[in-house]
């Protein structure tokens, strides 16, 4: 199975190739053009340097959130576009459990943290049990401080990824003794692992509705919050979910 | 074997502000299917466009309203031509999922892209309407963001006469419209209250009406308008409403009928088209039509659907530009300050 992976969730622009559990070709940079730029030259490279054709893909893999709301949505309007235009499965990876996917380490605590902007990030924690992730923390918004203290109170060696860990804290923070960050080129996302992710999942038959596919925002918009607040009765009427 | 232009098959996308619409076309003129999904009603709890709700709701909505269309105009994708779509003016993460959406389409097909400028496929939008219609004429674009003078001396070839200094018609109305406490969008309540009114009981300013002079600018006109809501407030009168908006909205008409006909005289031109989402005014298309008549001048303006905003004028627009070789690779990136300039 031939499948391309998408993800735009941070300033990181990553594709990937992948074919039957291999990585065929990957382009990941972190550069001044933006997302909307760079995205489909991007995919174009990728697909020649592993010298597969458009139309030989059987699958498409989209980091789905969260992380930049913008930069998502970049990703996912080409991931469906292209879904439909090719008419191949599109499947949502989660971003943070991509993250986790670069380091196969076990027994230790993988902290995945992505920018939720103003000192906070989207947090899940992970660990690797007989060769399958496994989610130890659901994600949650947290003060990127709270999530360090927390993870200072813990009884085991922990390692942070994510680009919250480049922007906020590797060589800006104190950490704890039993917390350390992940090496700079394992810290932000790439595609590949959206890649080797994906491919399980279209293989166990997960495929995603191209048609009403969204971002995982976990976040609602500010405009929405600051409405509830003004007008809490109503709000409490058509309560959404989603908020955490 | 080539196609002939006028069977080329356009596909094109717009997203710019908060309507997601897909529009096949064939040929320059010909409207396959038209598909408008508006988002007025979910914004209207805010008073006005919430940019982050907006992409959300695009983002959602793109692949069923593209989907849709497709099935309406009875084309399968892979005979679409070219794909046109919106890269500016408007909302940065609104256009940019129209942008990328359309990219990968293109890609995917390999069929070429055209980036289109929002406000001349409102100006082309009157090319639908008007089956006959062809440069040369006279556009006055009139929207929520700008309001301009547009000398279209061919398909690819335009003159800016003026534009706005500083609001755009369509933000004063969107401003006074919420002082008075009248929900979003504010543009047609006030033009239906105003019907109501007396267009002469307040004397609001009309700016830089000298001759010659075909600029714009409607935020001295907007701080009048709320001045004198305030004064009346704290005199303890009680608003007569229906007055302020007749009011209003005949400093705005008399201004723009004044430069559009100055316009259309300094250029020698005998057609007039007004295009935009205020075109939906009653007010300014009644004052436009009765001059229009009294100086013997051409008056056209699109139906209410092809005023707001919608891919098949994108399309129309797209096809022109396409025809002068005006294709984008796909390094397009969304516009958001994009303006009206000479072509």
């Amino acid at each position: 199975m031939s499948i391309l992976a998408i993800d735009t969730a941070t300033q990181v622009s990553s594709v990937a190739v992948a074919k039957e559990g291999r990585l065929l070709s990957e382009l990941t940079m972190q550069g001044k053009l933006t997302h909307s730029e760079t995205l489909l030259p991007h995919i174009e490279s990728v697909l020649k340097m592993a010298a597969t054709a458009k139309e030989d893909l059987e699958g498409i893999a989209i980091s789905i959130g969260p992380g930049s709301f913008t930069g998502l949505r970049i990703g996912l309007a080409a991931a469906k576009a292209m879904s439909y235009a090719l008419n191949i499965p599109l499947v949502g990876v989660s971003t943070l459990k991509a993250l986790a996917y670069q380091l196969p380490v076990p027994g230790v605590r993988l902290v995945c943290l992505l920018d939720a902007q103003k000192g906070n990030a989207y947090v899940e924690s992970y660990r690797w049990e007989n060769d399958e992730l496994k989610t130890v923390e659901a994600v949650k918004v947290a003060k990127i401080s709270d999530i360090i203290a927390d993870c200072g109170a813990l009884g085991e060696q922990v390692i942070l990824l994510g680009d919250a860990v480049q922007k906020k804290i590797a060589g800006k923070l104190e950490l704890p003794e039993n917390v350390c960050v992940a090496m700079p080129h394992l810290v932000m996302p790439r595609a590949a692992c959206v890649a080797m992710l994906g491919q399980a999942e279209l293989k166990a038959g997960h495929v995603d509705n191209v048609m009403d596919l969204e971002p995982v925002y976990i976040r609602r918009s500010e405009a929405e919050v600051l409405w509830e607040k003004r007008h809490p009765e109503e709000a409490q009427a058509t309560k959404p979910t989603e908020e955490m | 074997m080539e196609k002939k232009n006028e069977e080329l098959l356009t596909l094109a996308i717009e997203s710019s502000c908060d309507e997601t619409s897909a529009a096949v076309l064939r040929g320059g003129r010909e409207i396959l299917a038209n598909i408008i999904s508006t988002q007025i009603p979910i914004h209207q709890k805010f008073g006005g466009v919430v940019p982050e709700i907006a992409s959300r709701k695009h983002i959602v909505n793109i692949m069923p309203v593209i989907d849709e269309c497709l099935r309406e105009a009875k084309v399968e994708l892979k005979d679409i031509d070219q794909v046109a779509v919106t890269y500016g003016p408007g909302l940065v993460g609104a256009l940019l999922v129209g942008v990328s959406a359309a990219k990968s389409l293109a890609f995917s097909l390999g069929k070429p892209l055209i980036g289109v400028n929002h406000l001349e496929g409102h100006i082309f939008a009157n090319f639908l309407a008007a089956p006959d219609l062809e440069p040369p004429f006279m556009a006055l674009v009139v929207s929520g963001g700008h309001t301009a003078l547009v000398d279209v001396q061919g398909y690819n070839r335009f003159r800016m006469m003026g534009q706005t200094r500083d609001d755009a018609a369509g933000e004063a109305f969107d401003k006074i419209a919420r002082v008075m406490g009248l929900p979003y969008p504010g543009g047609p309540r006030i033009d239906a209250l105003a019907k109501e009114g007396d267009p002469m009981a307040i004397d609001f300013p009309q700016a830089l009406t000298e001759k010659g002079n075909y600029e714009f600018s409607f935020s001295g006109l907007k701080s009048a308008v709320l001045n004198y809501i305030n004064s009346e407030k704290m005199k303890g009168h009680e608003l007569n409403k229906a007055d302020i908006a007749a009011s209003f909205q005949r400093s705005v008409i008399e201004v723009l009928v004044g430069k559009a006909f100055q316009a259309v005289k300094e250029a020698g031109r005998d057609t007039l088209v007004l295009a935009g989402g205020v075109a939906a005014n009653s007010g300014l298309e009644a004052r436009l039509r009765e001059e229009a008549e009294k100086r013997g001048v051409r008056f056209l303006y699109p139906s209410k659907i092809l005023c707001t905003d919608n891919a098949a004028m994108i399309g129309c627009r797209g096809y022109y530009q396409a025809l002068a070789g005006g294709y984008s690779d796909l390094y397009l990136n969304a516009v958001p300050g994009l303006s009206l300039t000479d072509k």
